[in-house]
């Protein structure tokens, strides 16, 4: 729980998004249409487009803050608006100043020039709403409780984070080392810029049974198949994430801000149940890099692995849907 | 001064209403017979002198001769008509249009305003003017009211219902609306009016919107093609609204009926069959002069009445503007009752724990409010050069004090996206894509229309409009759906498109078809006569009727269906992305694979964690942090201990721990090295605790304090 030495709004600020336009390297502009965000899932998907030539994204804002922020004894005065983005993966901050649409009013709107080259992929899209208090200037009076995400390379506006999943043929890809793996069907690669599942196509039909609609035993199969894929994703994603923590001077580790933190953030508390997920993180590193402990710990890793995988379900239905195939069969 | 009707057709009607001729007028006046009639036939009128003897003759003032703005009241005194019983010994236990009804105040409100919108005179191209006024009477003000309406003549028709109303559903409701009455003192009267509309114009029984609304069931004599109504049925909801069946009218027409055209009043009450002192009667009942004419002068037709009768019956008209005053007695909304509970997108759900009272007046006005909105927003709407066809305004009151004040009903307050649309049309600020929030994008959507009588092929194509604009807020109902009109610009469909993928952003969409595309659209027309065809007597959707099947052929609702889905198809390419097919690895596997954020880790067994539920902090004047903490603890047999830690937020890195100075249990906890220990069987539990500033990296005001509770250790 936060507690500010200052006086704050209880209320939050409401953000959205109004428009998406790219600049293109040759300095013109392309407007994208209004389903390059989600105002429901909070996010801007600007690789929408498919554009590989763009410089920059600037996006609309448009801010409401809550009741009371003008109220005329309220301790705070020179009020601005500020909207921020904050990558946590090459950990720049771009700030814009909002602007207040008319005097007296609620609603602050500004534009936000997102530069590509600052970001790898996302970054997450805040406003403050700063004053002066007790004398003290720029101190935070209240923010948007939930921050958007602004992915400079997804094509489709959602605001979890989804693994990759790519085909390829493992025997004759460009990527040479893959080469290495030509006899596996699939296999995680966790130093990509967002945790990636490569799938083998010299197995045949591999793609065709992920990719089925149909239903009845295929179906049963494929999500048995996509149960044990995504069992060795999670793990590998986990092991990944928890290989190279930052270690603040006092030996503890600083929690990752990209995607390792969210996959973080997701797995520990299964990993280490009943304790806050910093404390969790400080347990496993210490097992990791300690003496004891890391070797029973795997335990809790797979099974927090298998959980988000849904294995058990996956398992179940197969079996049914199979005993019900041999009733079917004795009649 | 006031210009009443001719002399001639005035004086007729006066003779025959007080049961006299011509030649006891002219012996009383000691005038021969041919000079009556030479005033009735309009060849002579009388000297004023004589003027004076004809109003003693007939038992008024001279100005009532002169004016002739009003009856005389020497004719037979208004009264009740009441159908006879049928001779065959038949009987109607109700009125089968009124039982397509409900009793729901919205469904009044779409009729009526439905109505209307169709009787709008056109010519001065103005809107037509509809209140609703929601109106409660007690004690004295319903005494005197009843007194108005002849209560004492009705009560023993209604006693003879409620008697027998056992089984009836008629019956049944009549009863509890007489004791509704009787036992909460008050009636609700619900009064509709209009203004620049037609009128109840023509003749009381010969073919006219007069005898069509009030003599006659099942009729419609709509004024134009794009009329909204086809079936007749809508005043049906009048008189299912009243819970006595009884609906008084006060009319001032358009096109003058014996000379005269303001203050045309009659009453109609619609009961099932009864007996009453051992004559039987049929239903239906007029309130009314007795016409001389009919048979044993019983049956009641309008009168022209003076101010102070339709003062004394609710029915003033605020000025001489033509149109329909309808005073539903007895108002009553059943459907307001059962709302909430299937229409929780409204945002409406919530107030209804004070009472199930069906007569709420308050209710009904927001009710009353919502419906028009929902319904009429288009019609409200104008534009460019567009007028609004319609203007509604609900106000209620109790005897005569307004409870809530005169609201008119702003379609853009109502449904702000949908109304942004069609304004964006008629101004001609559409777009082709939606690039920023508030635009409105444009598609025409086409329509084939069959050709008549079954024949294969395609008349022709007509082309709709399709609007799609960002959804404002909650402000308009359900979100993601499509509202399609017709000329009349009522909302006929009300429908969400389907198929939507996940994280589409809100949106309303309308949909203009015939004249509401357009006047000089190609086939507006033939749409328009088409779409008409295709509603129910609900006017709620397009599809297969028997009039469809009839003039074109029993498929062609399928066209219909066509344009729904072309409609849809569109909507759906403006706002959601196109979907990839580049996508690899299947949907199944990328579910899999998301971080949910959302997965609740399992609860371990052994003992509970308490967890913090209220802080509050100050700084102290040492510079310390000083707080008091609350803790709530989950039912269990073991609780487990728990670490304080004080720590200063930070934006990036570790947090910088504090130590604490002095930490306290003040209830349900001990605080042992640092460690609380909670109080077995304890469900809250609350501690204090200061920092020691000597550990504080920075100065205390400048810093913002993080309170966790750790088990174990905490370190």
């Amino acid at each position: 729980m936060k507690i500010y030495p200052y006086k704050r709004l209880s209320r939050s600020i409401a953000l959205r998004v109004t428009s998406v336009s790219l600049r293109l390297s040759d300095g013109t502009r392309d407007r994208l249409e209004t389903s390059a965000y989600s105002t429901q899932q909070q996010a801007v998907a600007l690789g929408i487009a498919g554009r590989t030539d763009w410089v920059s994204a600037t996006i609309g804002l448009s801010v409401t803050l809550p009741p009371g922020v003008n109220a005329p004894d309220a301790p705070w005065s020179e009020l601005c608006v500020l909207a921020v983005l904050t990558d946590g993966e090459t950990n720049v901050r771009t700030s814009v100043n909002l602007t207040l649409d008319t005097e007296g009013g609620h609603d602050w709107s500004g534009a936000l020039e997102v530069l590509r080259d600052d970001h790898r992929g996302r970054a997450s899209l805040a406003v403050y709403a700063v004053g002066t208090v007790d004398g003290v200037r720029g101190r935070s009076i209240t923010e948007t409780d939930r921050s958007w995400i602004i992915d400079t390379v997804s094509d489709e506006p959602v605001r979890d984070l989804q693994l990759e999943v790519r085909q390829a043929s493992f025997k004759r890809s460009s990527r040479e080392w893959l080469h290495a793996y030509a006899d596996a069907p699939w296999i995680v690669d966790t130093s990509a810029r967002v945790p990636t599942v490569l799938v083998n196509t010299d197995i045949e039909g591999v793609m065709g049974l992920l990719d089925s609609n149909s239903s009845g035993v295929e179906s049963k199969v494929r999500d048995l198949l996509v149960a044990q894929m995504a069992t060795d994703a999670w793990t590998a994603v986990f092991h990944g994430a928890i290989g190279d923590l930052e270690v603040e001077s006092g030996g503890g580790p600083v929690f990752p801000t990209d995607w390792q933190g969210e996959v973080l953030r997701e797995m520990l508390p299964d990993v280490i149940p009943g304790v806050h997920v910093e404390e969790a993180l400080r347990q496993v590193h210490r097992r990791r890099t300690g003496e004891s402990g890391w070797v029973e710990l795997q335990t809790r890793i797979h099974y927090a692995a298998v959980r988000r995988a849904d294995a058990g379900k996956a398992l179940a239905y197969a079996i049914r849907s199979l005993e019900q195939k041999n009733r079917e069969s004795e009649t | 001064m006031e210009t009443g009707e001719e002399f001639g057709p005035w004086l007729s009607r006066q003779l025959r209403l007080a049961g006299r001729t011509q030649a006891e007028l002219a012996e009383e006046l000691q005038l021969t017979r041919a000079a009556v009639s030479a005033w009735i036939t309009g060849r002579s009128t009388p000297r004023p002198t004589v003027m004076a003897d004809i109003a003693k003759a007939l038992g008024t003032d001279l100005g009532t001769v002169h004016t002739r703005t009003t009856d005389t009241q020497a004719g037979l005194p208004v009264t009740w008509y009441h159908r006879p019983g049928y001779p065959d010994g038949g009987r109607d236990l109700g009125n089968a249009a009124a039982f397509a009804f409900d009793a729901d105040a919205q469904v009044l409100a779409r009729e009526t305003c439905q109505n209307s919108l169709d009787e709008r005179l056109t010519e001065n191209g103005r809107p037509v003017k509809v209140r609703y006024t929601l109106h409660e009477l007690t004690g004295e003000k319903l005494e005197a009211f009843r007194e108005a309406i002849l209560w004492n003549d009705l009560f023993p028709h209604y006693s003879a219902v409620s008697e027998s109303a056992g089984g009836q559903k008629v019956g049944r409701v009549v009863d509890a609306g007489v004791r509704d009455m009787y036992e909460k003192g008050r009636l609700v009267l619900l009064r509709v009016d209009d203004y620049n509309a037609s009128g109840l114009t023509g003749d009381d029984y010969a073919d006219g919107k007069f005898a069509a609304v009030v003599r006659r069931q099942l009729e419609s004599l709509k004024s134009g093609h794009s009329a909204g109504g086809s079936y007749g049925l809508g005043k049906a909801t009048l008189w299912a609204t009243s819970a006595l069946g009884l609906v008084l009218i006060n009319s001032t027409l358009s096109v003058p009926h014996e000379g005269r055209t303001e203050r045309r009043v009659i009453g109609r009450l619609e009961l099932p069959w009864r007996e009453v002192d051992g004559e039987a009667y049929a239903g239906p009942a007029w309130f009314g002069r007795p016409d001389p004419d009919s048979p044993g002068a019983m049956v009641a037709r309008s009168w022209w009445a003076d101010e102070g009768t339709v003062e004394n019956l609710y029915l003033s008209r605020e000025n001489d503007e033509p149109g329909t005053s309808f005073l539903i007695v007895g108002a009553h909304d059943v459907g307001g009752l059962a709302e909430n509970s299937s229409d929780a997108d409204d945002g409406s759900a919530g107030d209804e724990r004070d009472d199930e009272d069906t007569r709420d007046i308050t209710r009904m006005h927001k009710r009353l409010v919502e419906a028009l909105g929902r319904d009429f927003w288009a019609a409200m709407t104008g534009g460019g050069s567009r007028l609004p066809l319609l203007e509604v305004s609900v106000r209620a009151l109790r005897n005569g004090e307004e409870v809530v004040p005169e609201k008119q009903v702003d379609p853009s307050v109502e449904q702000p996206s949908r109304t942004r649309a069609l304004r964006a049309h008629y101004e001609g600020t559409t777009v082709d894509r939606l690039t920023e929030a508030g635009q409105v994008a444009v598609r025409n959507i086409p329509l084939k229309l069959p050709l008549f009588g079954g024949v294969r092929g395609t008349l022709g194509t007509h082309q709709a409009v399709l609007l799609v604009t960002e959804s404002e807020k909650d402000a308009d109902g359900a979100k993601n759906s499509l509202h399609s009109l017709r000329g009349n610009r009522m909302t006929v469909k009300r429908a969400t498109v389907p198929r939507l993928p996940i994280g589409t952003n809100p949106f309303q969409a309308v949909l203009l078809v015939g004249e509401a595309a357009g006047e000089t659209t190609p086939f507006a027309k033939e749409a328009e006569e088409f779409l008409r065809a295709a509603e129910p007597p609900e006017h709620d959707r397009w599809g297969q009727t028997e009039e469809l099947t009839l003039r074109w052929s029993p498929s062609a609702y399928r066209r219909i269906n066509a344009l729904t889905t072309e409609a849809n198809n569109a909507v759906r390419e403006l706002v959601a992305r196109p979907k990839r097919s580049s996508r690899e690895g299947g949907e199944a596997l990328r579910k899999a694979l998301t971080v949910k954020k959302k997965t609740k880790a399992k609860v371990p067994t052994g003992p509970v964690v308490p967890a913090l539920d209220a802080l509050d902090a100050t700084v102290g004047d040492g510079g310390e942090w000083q707080i008091t903490a609350e803790v709530t603890i989950p039912r269990g047999d073991e609780i487990a201990p728990m670490v304080p830690v004080a720590q200063l937020d930070v934006r990036s890195g570790g947090r910088p721990k504090l130590d604490w100075a002095e930490l306290v249990g003040v209830e349900g906890c001990e605080v042992e090295d640092g460690i609380l220990r909670f109080i077995p069987g304890a469900r809250r539990a609350k501690f204090r605790g200061t920092t020691d500033v000597t550990s504080h990296p920075v100065r205390t005001t400048l810093t913002r304090l993080v309170l966790e509770l750790r088990a174990g250790k905490g370190e």
